[in-house]
């Protein structure tokens, strides 16, 4: 007995494989399912300002910028961010600031304040001596109003303005802290703090008044302030509400404020929006800085960067080559498009075009440098790899399926004389035969069980046999079929001249009617078909021999064998024909955009796997469907953020790949079945085998063998096509390539690795295959499975 | 006399291209009975015996299988050829399997039997054709007699009601050719009913009982083994004389 379960393991294509090849592809599913929520990029090499203290606060002022952070540290860049010097100012932190009139004014949260005067004219020294607020009363924010007067905000309500070389107390009995102050001239200011609180200035700082903020942040806490002209002013909230202040009539700014409703917020790198609506952002934002009427720059912890260009109504994310921990700090600009963003750890990044780039508006990252290339890069073509990855794995599977199934029903013999041979049992076990399948996968594999239907089944044959031992063909009942055929075919065909005709075709312009009435199209084809076959089944005599007629005097012959047509190859060829006489760029763009497959498939398999369903049902294998973000603190909560259904462009590559691999993997696979000798069919049907027994426990099995290097080309082949998923906006490798010169313009770099890509997985694939080949050698035998 | 197991009646086969190579043939095959059909290349011999189990369709004719007639629709084709044993002049092995699972293919999949009784089965055949002691190993593997002698436990494993031999002989190298032969005189002595087209006249005359000479699609002698030794017709004598160079 023990050689008979030895015997058994070797003889087929190792189980293990294809476990190995499902574990690989789950894997990877789940591993990208999560990453592709968020950018995760190491920020400590940027620190290119020369400090590793935390900057926070920042001031641009007469062509210089100027960064403010802890331990005194200070420091000044005279072109634009690129170059900073950095010195100390005390050993405090310095945590908020102002600049104008010349001057830059700093101060501690413990109350220290200092003026640097004469920015821009090499004057940088600390000006004036100023004394500490009396009462070590803090600050949370500080305001200039001329050269050399100030107005601090702190906790507990306090305002104090300092004016002539003293400090005065202007608090108006507001409790709670304030946070923030903004300045547009030397009289109007606003003030905002917690318990939603605003206050408004006319006369430079020296009475204060309420203003009301709207009904659902009279409980927030209002962290930014930010009086960007007569007409506009901005708030923030740090649950990431957007206030607006518009002057209205002669009703000045700061009276009326309005929440902003976000309409689309979207994630880094462009793509797919987060969930539409509500008026808060999805982030903890601690500052707004404005660069024109509607365009602002919002910063926050956890590496938000964000960017609205209309007054905050559709903010979206920046990609910046930081980690999402940075914590960003303030927003310094010179002007509406140049400026910095600084953070914590010396984070300084630059901009020239206030981050309208499309993709990556920061910038910092010298890319003439291979290293910091390569770390801006590298993450990009990881995500780019795993999704070709994904669609190529997909591909490969589907377009093997395909393959299989199509070459199965080229090689078929059944032909138009076994159709019309058969009997109405036959038909009738046709109809029966998929419920039999079906059952027998699930009894007879997974339960072992004897399948019921076999029992129909073997009296519908034995009902059929007789009657075909019995009774001669019925040819008047074939007649009749083709009689029906010819008027069906007839309709068909008729019944699409109106729609082309309203096509208003002329001439050769009929080629495209396939595109102006596809459905017209489809039942002229079908009617040509029908007709066909209905000529040939109208003019059965019961004999289904070939028909040889002489060809005039010149002895040929013609012969005609309509009965030995195969229509299942027919329509496998069909197939192949179309799918191989077409580019498949344009494939991709007629699947992707053109019938819309993606979201013909994505929409209802949605509805299927619902997210309340699959709330609480999640498995792994629903999780290669669709994964959704389960994280109730995520903003994606509720969304697909993994599996096949996420991403209808994926949805697309795949089919397309599959469908067209498939084409040419028929041909492979038939290929193969053809150079097995017909002997083990005859042999195989010698011992009883039926036809479908013979095919897959003897030809098959040999067959696949042998075309595993074809195969092989076969899905490189479709690897290397994959790269055109990119025409449908697919993120895989090529695209992810076009992306990073688009930052970076470092083309040949970004090629040179795009290839390496590409030949890491051709690579691994060749070897793969190379190990499959080996394994499934059938040992002595020289000339198969090109062993 | 026994009762016939195999009968054909005027079989005529006409193949595609329009060659008629069997032109009304009939004969009967007995229980226990071994014929020998011999003839020169191309005389039909072959596709005699595929329009038997039904490879090939014969154009006109009967087959009969213990009296019921297999050549028409009705019959059940693969439980026909299940119940008639084929041995080709290639062997045709299924390449990609071990001997053992070679010899259980059949019993599993058209007989239906469990994995350790289709074993214990090929087991039976395999010891009698003498080729036990190789069950795990690959066709490939095997010499041209050994495999040969794999093919015929292939068939006999499905318990045939008789035994179609195609040439067994014919592309094996002269000293391999004995075991092969030895594994089917045996197999004539047991009692088993068979046919066997054969170009070993000797083999012939020994094993068979009776003998039959085909030429151009047509019976031209039949007869007991020993009308190879005194032929009648002048095609057979020219026939044999040229095989006894
Ligand atoms: N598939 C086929 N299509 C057309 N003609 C065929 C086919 N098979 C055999 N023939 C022809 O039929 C005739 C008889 O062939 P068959 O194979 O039966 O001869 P044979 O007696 O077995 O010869 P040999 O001793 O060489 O095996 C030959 O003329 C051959 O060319
Ligand atoms: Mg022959």
């Amino acid at each position: 007995m023990a050689f008979g379960t030895t015997s058994r393991r070797g003889k087929e294509i190792p189980r293990g494989t294809g476990w190995f090849a499902s574990f690989v592809l789950i894997a990877l599913i789940l591993v990208t399912g999560s990453s592709q929520a968020q950018e995760v990029r190491c920020g400590c090499e940027f620190n290119e300002s020369g400090t590793e203290s935390d900057l926070l606060t920042g001031e641009a002022l007469n062509g210089e910028i100027w960064a403010f952070g802890t331990e005194g540290v200070a420091g000044k860049s005279l072109d634009g961010g690129l170059t900073w010097e950095f010195d100390n100012f005390g050993s405090l932190d310095w945590s908020s600031s102002d600049s104008g009139y010349g001057s830059i004014a700093i101060a501690s949260s413990n109350g220290t304040v200092a003026i640097l005067e004469n920015i821009g004219e090499g004057g940088d020294d600390i000006g004036q001596d100023i004394p500490s607020i009396p009462n070590g009363v803090g600050i949370n924010a500080i305001a200039l109003t001329s050269a050399s007067s100030i107005v601090t905000v702190g906790d507990n309500g306090e305002i104090w303005q300092y004016l002539q070389g003293s400090w005065v107390n202007r608090s108006i009995g507001v409790e709670e802290d304030l946070f923030s102050i903004s300045f547009l001239d030397s009289e109007n200011g606003l003030i905002s703090g917690e318990g939603g609180i605003i206050l408004a200035t006319t006369d430079g700082g020296i009475s204060w008044d309420y203003r009301d903020s709207p009904a659902e942040t009279s409980e927030s806490r209002i962290v930014g302030i930010d009086y960007f002209s007569t007409v506009r002013a901005y708030a923030i909230t740090d649950e990431g509400h957007i206030l607006k202040s518009s002057r209205e009539g002669t009703v000045p700014v700061g009276f009326v404020w309005n929440i902003v409703e976000i309409e689309r917020e979207y994630p880094p790198g462009g793509g797919d929006e987060f969930e539409p609506g509500g008026n808060t952002l999805d982030f903890e934002v601690t500052s707004v800085e404005l660069l024109s009427q509607f365009k602002m720059i919002l910063t926050g912890p956890n590496g938000y960067l964000a960017l609205s260009k209309d007054g905050g109504n559709i903010v979206s994310q920046q990609m910046v080559p930081v980690s999402n921990v940075t914590v960003f700090n303030a927003v310094v600009m010179q002007d509406a498009f140049r400026g910095v963003v600084i953070g914590d750890s010396g984070l300084v990044i630059r901009t020239e075009n206030a981050g309208e780039e499309e993709f990556v508006g920061f910038e910092v990252t010298d890319f003439n440098d291979f290293g910091q290339f390569v770390d801006y890069s590298k993450e990009r073509l990881m995500d780019g790899l795993v999704a070709t990855v994904k669609i190529v794995l997909f591909g490969i599977a589907m377009g093997f399926t395909i393959g299989v199934i199509l070459s199965m029903l080229k090689t078929s013999p059944t032909s138009l004389k076994n159709v019309a041979q058969m009997n109405r049992f036959q038909i009738l076990s046709m109809v029966v035969i998929p419920f039999w399948v079906v059952s027998q996968l699930i009894i007879g594999t997974i339960m072992r069980l004897k399948n019921p239907i076999d029992r129909p089944m073997s009296v519908l044959r034995e009902k059929s046999a007789h009657i075909a031992a019995s009774r001669p063909v019925n040819v008047f009942a074939i007649r009749l079929v083709g009689l029906a055929l010819l008027v069906l075919g007839y309709l068909q065909i008729t019944g699409t001249f109106e729609e082309v005709r309203s096509l208003n075709l002329d001439g050769w312009e009929h080629i495209y009617v396939p595109v102006g009435a596809p459905r017209a199209f489809a039942s002229i084809l079908l009617g040509i078909g029908l007709l066909i076959l209905g000529v040939i089944f109208a003019s059965c005599n019961g004999d289904f021999s070939i028909k040889e007629f002489d060809v005039g005097s010149t002895g040929k012959k013609l012969s005609l064998n309509p009965w030995g047509l195969r229509p299942l190859n027919a329509l496998a060829t069909v197939y192949t024909d179309f799918f191989r006489n077409t580019p498949l760029i344009v494939q991709f763009m007629f699947i992707h955009f053109g019938l819309e497959l993606g979201r013909r498939v994505q929409e209802p398999g949605l509805d299927l796997f619902d997210f309340e369903y699959l709330k609480d049902n999640a498995n792994f294998l629903t999780n290669i469907i669709v994964t959704y973000e389960t994280d109730l603190s995520s903003p994606a909560y509720g969304h697909p953020i993994g599996g096949v259904l996420e991403d209808r462009a994926y949805i697309s590559a795949i089919f397309a790949l599959g469908l067209n691999s498939g084409a040419y993997q028929c041909e492979t696979i038939r290929g193969a079945i053809a150079a097995i000798p017909s002997g083990q069919m005859e042999a195989g049907r010698s011992i009883g085998l039926n036809y479908m027994q013979t095919m897959k426990l003897v030809i098959m099995p040999q067959a696949v063998r042998i075309c595993i290097p074809p195969l092989g080309n076969e899905m490189v082949n479709l690897v290397l096509n994959s790269s055109l998923a990119m025409v449908i906006g697919y993120a895989e490798i090529t695209r992810q390539g076009k992306l990073i010169i688009a930052t970076t313009f470092q083309i040949f770099w970004t090629w040179g690795m795009v290839m390496i890509s590409y030949f890491v997985i051709t690579w691994t694939l060749a070897l793969i295959l190379r190990y499959l080949e080996d394994k499934t050698r059938i040992p002595g035998l020289g000339i198969s499975g090109g062993a | 006399m026994s009762d016939s197991i195999l009968s054909v009646e005027s079989m005529e086969k006409t193949y595609v291209g329009g060659v008629h190579a069997v032109r009304g043939v009939s004969f009967e095959v007995h229980e226990g009975e071994s014929l020998a059909i011999i003839g020169s290349s191309g005389s039909g011999k072959s596709t005699v015996l595929r329009c038997i189990n039904r490879l090939i369709e014969p154009t006109k004719g009967i087959v009969r299988l213990k009296g019921e007639q297999i050549n028409t629709p009705a019959a059940n084709i693969n439980d026909v050829r299940s119940r008639i044993g084929m041995v080709f002049q290639s062997f045709e092995l299924f390449a990609h399997l071990r001997v053992m699972d070679n010899v259980t293919l059949g019993l599993r999949h058209v007989r239906r039997m469990g994995k350790e009784e289709a074993t214990e089965v090929a087991r039976q055949v395999l010891e009698r054709v003498d080729m036990l002691d190789r069950v795990d190993a690959y066709p490939g593997n095997l010499s041209g007699g050994q495999k040969q002698r794999v093919a015929i436990a292939r068939a006999l494993a499905m318990k045939p009601e008789v035994m179609l031999f195609d040439e067994p002989t014919s592309a094996l190298d002269p000293e391999l050719i004995g075991s092969v032969l030895e594994t089917i005189r045996g197999l004539a002595e047991e009692g088993m009913t068979m046919v066997v087209v054969t170009h070993e006249i000797g083999f012939a005359r020994d094993v068979a009982d009776r003998v039959l000479y085909m030429d151009e699609g047509l019976v031209a002698e039949e007869g007991p083994s020993s009308i190879i030794d005194n032929p009648k017709t002048s095609r057979m004598k020219e026939f044999l004389s040229s095989i006894n160079e």
